[in-house]
């Protein structure tokens, strides 16, 4: 399953993992990306807390942590080839991590609520 | 668009780059509205883009010994180097709808410049020429569903010091981060020598803006508590890891190797310069007396300068708590 954010990240929640990363319309609004500064292992990423950046040749932003937990997984491929972000977001997630509460993914928005709210808000 | 104008100091003395920052972070936090602009300088300063890496990108070892300060942003980009003659522009917008409101605002900056006669340009690179040559060079940061655009814009240059300021000491290409372009700069004097630095920012203040909004003291404390972290060590190192990335302890040769934290409370007098609460040091350095009471008690309450550091170090033993250790190396420990 996966949840959307109002601040363009996903999760997509697999068993008590939680797989992070931007939007596919995050990604086209962002352009090529350069580079994407990621957390180390073990780091705890809480829920509306930035826990890196990516940046374009447009703008940088914040991550925006849609769940909390500690970090088990980093998508090493992409400190090489940044732009796998915009290749396949969904496929090209940024972390994992352990989720530390499934409830927390109660107040984001599945799929079809996001397209609305991509729709709604520009 | 509002103009928003910030109480000057006394003498006309400019605040810390960070100040300036974080004025634009609390208008986009907390005016949730209106579409703002303001202008400022700041005393020679290198600020380097979100994702760079310093020890690669900025020449560390001129800047400190030059004076120039040096800062991490949130947006993106490369470094640039800014002083009283570079004029800031900042710009928050109600969208944070990158390719249109960058367009648009560059536009807008552009149109100024040619309603000054400037045969101005903008670029796909968010850069604006005269000419064929760059006078301003701009950046975006996302901030909670708003836009922060901000950039240089040069009235007039000291180039080969822009240049040293920029140019790393070393070629480090292995280091990770994003890579500065240079280009060729040109500044509004070059073009119009008769008009004055103040001149020119009344008439871009007057083409963009049409209403104006004074920062109030709660506006100014506001600002100066989300100014903190651009102070930090851990903000100005940034996430770059690995051996390019810079020492984390740094060593003293005849002294020992030092970790330094700092803890800062906002800035007490409007000065927008935070003052030091707690400072902590660690190392295998050999230690002579009490650490806290002889030494960094009396450093609470002193501005984050290396200025001030130095004086408030001046009246204290140093070399008889740590061994071999002078105020200088300390001051410049404490504030690189």
């Amino acid at each position: 399953m996966i949840y959307y954010s109002k601040t363009h990240e996903y999760v997509r929640v697999e068993g008590d993992k939680g797989y992070i990363g931007i939007s596919d319309y995050a990604q086209k609004q962002l352009g090529n990306v350069v580079y994407v500064d990621m957390p180390d292992l073990g780091d705890e990423l809480e829920k509306g807390e930035d826990f890196g950046a990516i940046e374009s040749v447009k703008a940088a932003s914040d991550l925006i942590a849609p769940v909390s937990g500690e970090v088990v997984e980093i998508n090493e491929a992409l400190s090489e080839n940044p732009r796998l972000v915009n290749a396949d977001p969904m496929a090209n997630w940024i972390v994992a991590v352990a989720m530390s509460d499934p409830a927390e993914t109660d107040d984001l928005m599945d799929q079809e609520a996001y397209d609305a709210y991509c729709a709604e808000n520009h | 668009m509002i103009y928003a104008s910030l109480p000057e100091l006394p003498g006309g003395k400019p605040r810390p780059l960070p100040f300036y920052l974080a004025m634009e972070e609390h208008l986009a936090r907390n005016y949730p509205g209106g579409e703002y602009f303001f202008m400022w300088q700041v005393e020679p300063t290198v600020i380097f883009g979100r994702c760079q890496n310093p020890f690669a990108e900025v020449n560390l070892d001129f800047c400190r010994r030059e004076g120039i300060q040096t800062y991490r942003r949130k947006s993106g980009g490369g470094c640039v180097f800014a002083d009283m003659n570079n004029i800031m522009f900042s710009h928050i917008t109600t969208s944070e709808e990158v390719t249109s409101t960058f367009g648009r605002y560059c536009r807008m900056v552009a149109d100024t410049l040619r309603a000054l006669g400037l045969d101005a340009t903008t670029t796909g690179r968010n850069d604006i020429l005269i000419g064929d040559r760059k006078v301003s060079g701009n950046a975006f940061y996302h901030l909670h569903g708003r836009g922060i655009l901000h950039g240089t814009m040069l009235y007039d240059a000291d180039i080969p010091r822009m240049v040293s300021a920029i140019t790393p000491s070393r070629a480090k290409l292995s280091a990770k981060g994003v890579k500065s372009v240079r280009s060729h700069v040109t500044t509004i004097r070059e073009h119009l020598p008769s008009l004055s630095i103040g001149d020119f920012k009344s008439f871009c203040r007057e083409h963009l803006c049409d209403s104006e909004q004074t920062m109030t003291a709660a506006d100014i404390a506001e600002t100066e508590r989300i100014a903190l972290p651009y102070f930090t060590d851990e903000w100005f190192r940034g996430r770059h890891r690995g051996a390019d990335a810079g020492p984390e302890r740094r060593r003293i040769e005849g002294v020992g190797e030092f970790a330094v934290s700092i803890d800062l409370s906002p800035a007490a007098d409007s000065g927008g310069i935070p003052r030091i609460r707690k400072v902590n040091l660690a190392g295998d350095f050999f230690l002579l007396s009490d650490l806290d009471e002889e030494l960094l008690d009396h450093l609470s309450g002193v501005e984050y300068t290396r200025g001030a550091i130095l004086e408030a170090l001046s009246p204290l033993p140093v070399d008889r708590v740590i061994a071999n250790l002078t105020a200088e190396d300390l001051a410049s420990l404490l504030a690189p």
